[in-house]
């Protein structure tokens, strides 16, 4: 195991609500990868993954604040805001965004957005630039001569494999995806999955997918966690997740999933997230589990260690709490 | 216009996305709510309503009669007269508080007469589509184009001066553009599930269109009369400036052209020129607030700015985890 | 080419409402209670002369004659005599016609610029106090008559700028340069151009502002803050260009406001351009000279939406598909 290029140390993120009050979005995760690794983030819509994966770009509105370190290689990203992230951004780190189609301005060419960031970092310019794009373009599936075209010229899956070439522009280390299948029929969904498992290996890339689709996880991703309310309530093997999940709601998560795939939806679990703008007591998720017992409803569950590799925030996998009761 | 006046609408909430009010079952709850969580629309319906009870109750505030002399031509504003006398000795005060009555009921009527022609044809349009809606939309396309102001002028210049006849001609100038937002509204809620149940079940048209339609686009049209009714006062002074208002009435825009026509200019009498128009401005901006803060409520549209000068703050762990 | 197919329907589209325009003006000119010649007021007007009018002017044929001998002579270029001046209706309109452009497109070109640069700080800043100052003053402005914005600028203004006509009559006896008159011209046209520009400015800022806040607001926005671009990069080069496209649409919106603040200011400031002739007519019933200047004005318009279509075309590459 060598040093990890990427480690998520207590990771917060408040967010300003309009009418007084914070939002505590993301409530202290903590994650570590290695070097060309492919690490998935799984969790309903709500759960903060998304405002996770932007946190460590520094992607946040003004109305939010951040506690925690981000560390690329050692360094705190964090440090000092959005001074000592921003030299970072598409060189080192680099993001697909949800909805990719619409990461792409209307009226420029694809082309020209692709290069841009080549130009503005100083990777390659001119002739040499539309060259590297051309070259982006093909490597995801797109011909080149397709570089002068306009994003409403390209199907919905194309525009997600361009946003893919567009996130690789200048060869970063990291590379976030989020939700990067979503909207698009199921054909199309394996084709860019298998995509990206490809261009992460030939571009040695470290692979975050964010996601709220299993059967996505399952097939890119070896390691995963599970977010729920703000933190991650599991991590693991993806294989152990699905086999012998430690978590209630990874569980019924996994579980629930039906056999199909294509049917992104995830099977609906009864009852709703909690509201994150006050203090939760307890387990986060107890209004809605079915194996809850004493402690679940006032102490707060931390990540246990429940075998090589892996972790579950629940009082069921603590052999004290449950000889308690 | 109520393009423009929607660009306004998006004072209310700089930075995070307004409260969306829920939907309510009956139209007033949710006008009523917008009211009371965004303050652009509390003014502007305040100032609309104290517009209205000026009006109302104009010959007991008025300290004098509209058409009684009471000083010299063009006084200026004293103690007595705080806003000095116009041309023919009469209180501009007490003739903007009369005039009130005037713009507020062209302001109105012509907006009642937009909406309800505008409105009805909006639903209609909207709920039975087919060849009669696209004929229709071609029809209101090609008269959008057209000038509204000349046309108001010209039809007034031939068919006579009345209250009435300006009344009207407002009105059915008007109407194009409430039908195309209501049509837009209707084809929309017309999609929905209930109305599909409704006339699965064999609910008559006029009743799904009464019990279901109408409430659902009942707050836009109230925007958009709203905002018409600015529209609607804009094109009263405008005609009655260039001589076409009812001679025998008084209104803010015939006191404008009034002071205009005598030659207040040359006496610098500013008095008998700034109130009116200030008045006129007044009730058309509250006009304008109210009409876009409940359009904007309905139609958020305007989601989290990505770019902003200020940045994200950082903050120390919170004091329950250990580094 | 899918450009021809676009081109081909906004052409046409012209041309109808044109000729609906065209239509229109007929039936409200002929169509009125009495016809035009009824309510003349002049002192030789006796029933005789009255009945030759009529006849002169086609009024005792069919209201379908008329319609067509109308559209015959609108071919030619005739639109009748006015009753006022008894010279043709064309050439009272033309000269005005000719000093309305340059004042209203000074107008129109001073909103342009201060509504852009007044609605990207606002959108830009949004939220500070540039952004509601700016809200504030554009409401503000956009709400005020124009006539009334104009009368008070003439007061203000009336010592230092000329407050009337277009050029000052005893300029040419003293043979001017080129300079000179231009100068002469431009101070007469500035305080009606600064009246209609004002409110449209106000108009503009917040129609520039919320398109830019909007386009802002798109998930491209936080893409090329992602890839590093700097906020004013993101702007300039992004959000502006994109934001361009509904301005321009709105903008040709705004051109019915323009004829009806042409006719407002010109009454205001005696300004000989085709408002006044609209004004002059009006008070005169001078209806040859009413319905031809409508017609002028009206298509006007037609022609400068028709040229916004055109040049939104250019802007938005998917308005084609």
């Amino acid at each position: 195991m060598s040093a990890p290029v990427l480690e998520v140390q207590g990771l917060h993120v408040w967010f300003e609500l309009e009418r007084g009050g914070e939002l505590h979005a993301v409530q202290g995760v903590d994650f570590s990868l290695q070097p060309g690794e492919r690490f998935g983030l799984v969790g309903e819509s709500g759960c903060g993954k998304t405002t996770t994966i932007l946190a460590l770009m520094g992607l946040l509105p003004p109305s939010a604040s951040v506690a925690g370190r981000v560390l690329l290689d050692g360094e705190d990203l964090l440090a000092r805001g959005e001074e000592t992230v921003s030299p970072h951004r598409w060189t080192d780190i680099a993001m697909v965004f949800q909805g990719a189609m619409n990461a792409f301005n209307p009226v420029k060419r694809i082309g020209d957005q692709i290069a841009e960031p080549m130009k503005l970092h100083g990777v390659s310019d001119g002739r040499a630039a539309r060259q590297h794009v051309g070259e982006l373009l093909e490597r995801v599936g797109i011909p080149a001569t397709r570089t002068s075209s306009f994003p409403h010229e390209f199907s919905g899956g194309m525009r997600q494999r361009a946003a893919i070439a567009m996130a690789l522009a200048c060869e970063p280390k990291v590379l976030l995806a989020d939700e990067p299948t979503t909207a698009l029929d199921v054909m199309v969904q394996a084709q860019i999955l298998q995509l990206l498992v490809e261009l992460a290996d030939d571009f040695d890339l470290t692979l975050v997918l964010v996601t709220h689709d299993l059967p996505i996880v399952a097939q890119v991703c070896p390691r995963a966690a599970v977010m729920y309310a703000g933190e991650i309530v599991e991590i693991g093997m993806t294989d152990t997740l699905y086999h012998d999940p430690r978590h209630p709601y990874a569980r019924l998560l996994f579980a629930a999933t039906p056999d199909l795939s294509g049917d992104s939806e995830v099977v609906s679990i009864p009852g709703t997230p909690p509201r994150l703008d006050r203090e939760i007591a307890g387990c986060p998720f107890a209004p809605r589990c079915d194996r809850t017992f004493a402690p679940c409803g006032t102490v707060k569950p931390r990540l246990l260690t429940t075998g090589p590799g892996h972790a579950a925030a629940c009082h069921l996998n603590d052999p004290a709490l449950k000889a308690a009761s | 216009m109520s393009t423009v006046a929607s660009a306004a609408g998006a004072a209310g909430a700089p930075g995070d996305p307004g409260d969306i009010p829920q939907a309510r079952r009956r139209r007033g709850g949710v006008v009523w709510s917008i009211l009371r969580s965004r303050p652009q629309a509390a003014i502007g319906g305040g100032v609309i309503l104290l517009t209205i009870l000026v009006a109302v109750f104009a010959p007991f505030i008025a300290p004098y009669g509209p058409r009684e002399k009471v000083g010299p031509p063009f006084a200026p504003p004293s103690s007595e007269f705080p806003l000095g006398l116009d041309d023919g000795g009469i209180d501009m005060l007490s003739l903007i508080i009369y005039g009130s009555r005037v713009s507020l009921i062209v302001g109105f009527a012509a907006a009642a007469v937009a909406m309800l022609i505008g409105g009805t044809i909006g639903i209609l349009a909207g709920y039975f589509g087919g060849k009669s809606d696209v004929a229709l939309m071609r029809v209101t396309d090609y008269f959008l184009v057209i000038p509204d102001v000349p046309l108001m002028i010209v039809i007034a210049a031939i068919w006579g001066r009345s209250l009435t006849n300006i009344i009207i001609i407002i009105g059915v100038i008007y109407w194009t553009g409430t039908a195309r937002i209501i049509r837009a509204q209707v084809k929309s809620v017309r999609e929905r599930v209930y109305v599909r149940r409704a006339q699965a079940l064999g609910a008559s048209d006029s009743r799904i269109i009464f019990r279901h339609v109408l409430p659902q686009v009942a707050p836009l049209l109230v925007a958009n009369t709203v905002l018409t009714v600015a529209v609607a006062i804009f094109a009263e002074t405008a005609l009655a400036f260039l001589g076409l208002g009812d001679p025998s009435l008084i209104s803010w825009g015939r006191l404008i052209e009034n002071a205009f026509v005598s030659n207040a200019i040359s006496v610098d009498a500013w008095w008998a020129i700034a109130p009116p128009g200030i008045a006129v401005a007044v009730v058309i901006l509250a006009c304008t607030l109210l009409g876009t803060a409940i359009e904007d409520a309905l139609n958020p549209r305007l989601r989290v700015g990505h770019l902003s000068v200020r940045r994200f703050r950082l903050r120390p762990m919170p004091s329950k985890e250990a580094s | 080419m899918r450009g021809a197919d676009y081109f081909l329907k906004r052409t046409l589209f012209a041309l109808v409402t044109v000729f609906v325009a065209i239509t229109l003006n007929f039936i409200i000119f002929r169509a009125a209670p009495g016809d035009a010649v009824t309510g003349l007021r002049c002192q030789f007007c006796t029933v005789e002369f009255k009945d030759q009018l009529r006849a002169e002017l086609g009024l005792d044929k069919s209201k379908w004659e008329q319609y067509w001998i109308y559209l015959q002579d609108l071919a030619q270029g005739d639109m009748g005599r006015s009753f006022v001046t008894r010279e043709p209706v064309v050439d009272e309109l033309i000269d005005p016609l000719l000093n309305t452009l340059p004042m209203i497109a000074l107008g129109t070109a001073f909103a342009i610029v201060f509504g852009i640069i007044s609605g990207v700080i606002a959108a830009w800043r949004r939220g500070t106090f540039l952004d509601w100052g700016n809200l504030s003053f554009s409401l503000l402005f956009y709400s005020l008559p124009t006539q009334w914005l104009g009368l008070m600028l003439l007061i203000f203004f009336a010592g230092t700028l000329p407050v009337s006509g277009i050029s000052d009559p005893f300029l040419e006896f003293t043979d001017p340069s080129w300079w000179e008159t231009f100068v002469d011209r431009l101070e007469h046209m500035i305080l009606p151009a600064a009246t209609i520009g004002i409110v449209l400015y106000g108009e503009y800022a917040l129609i520039v502002r919320s398109s830019l806040m909007e386009a802002l607001s798109e998930d491209y926005v936080l893409t090329a803050r992602a890839k590093g671009l700097r906020n004013w990069a993101i702007v300039w080069k992004h959000a502006f260009r994109a934001s361009l496209l509904p301005v321009a649409t709105l903008i040709a919106l705004s051109l019915g406001y323009l004829v009806a603040g042409a006719i407002l200011v010109e009454a205001v400031f005696s300004y000989p351009g085709i408002g006044l002739v609209t004004y002059d007519a009006v008070f005169e019933r001078d209806y040859p000279v009413l319905q031809g200047a409508f017609l002028i004005l009206t298509l006007s318009v037609v022609v400068a939406n028709y040229v916004a279509d055109l040049l939104y075309f250019k802007l938005d590459p998917r308005i084609a598909e």
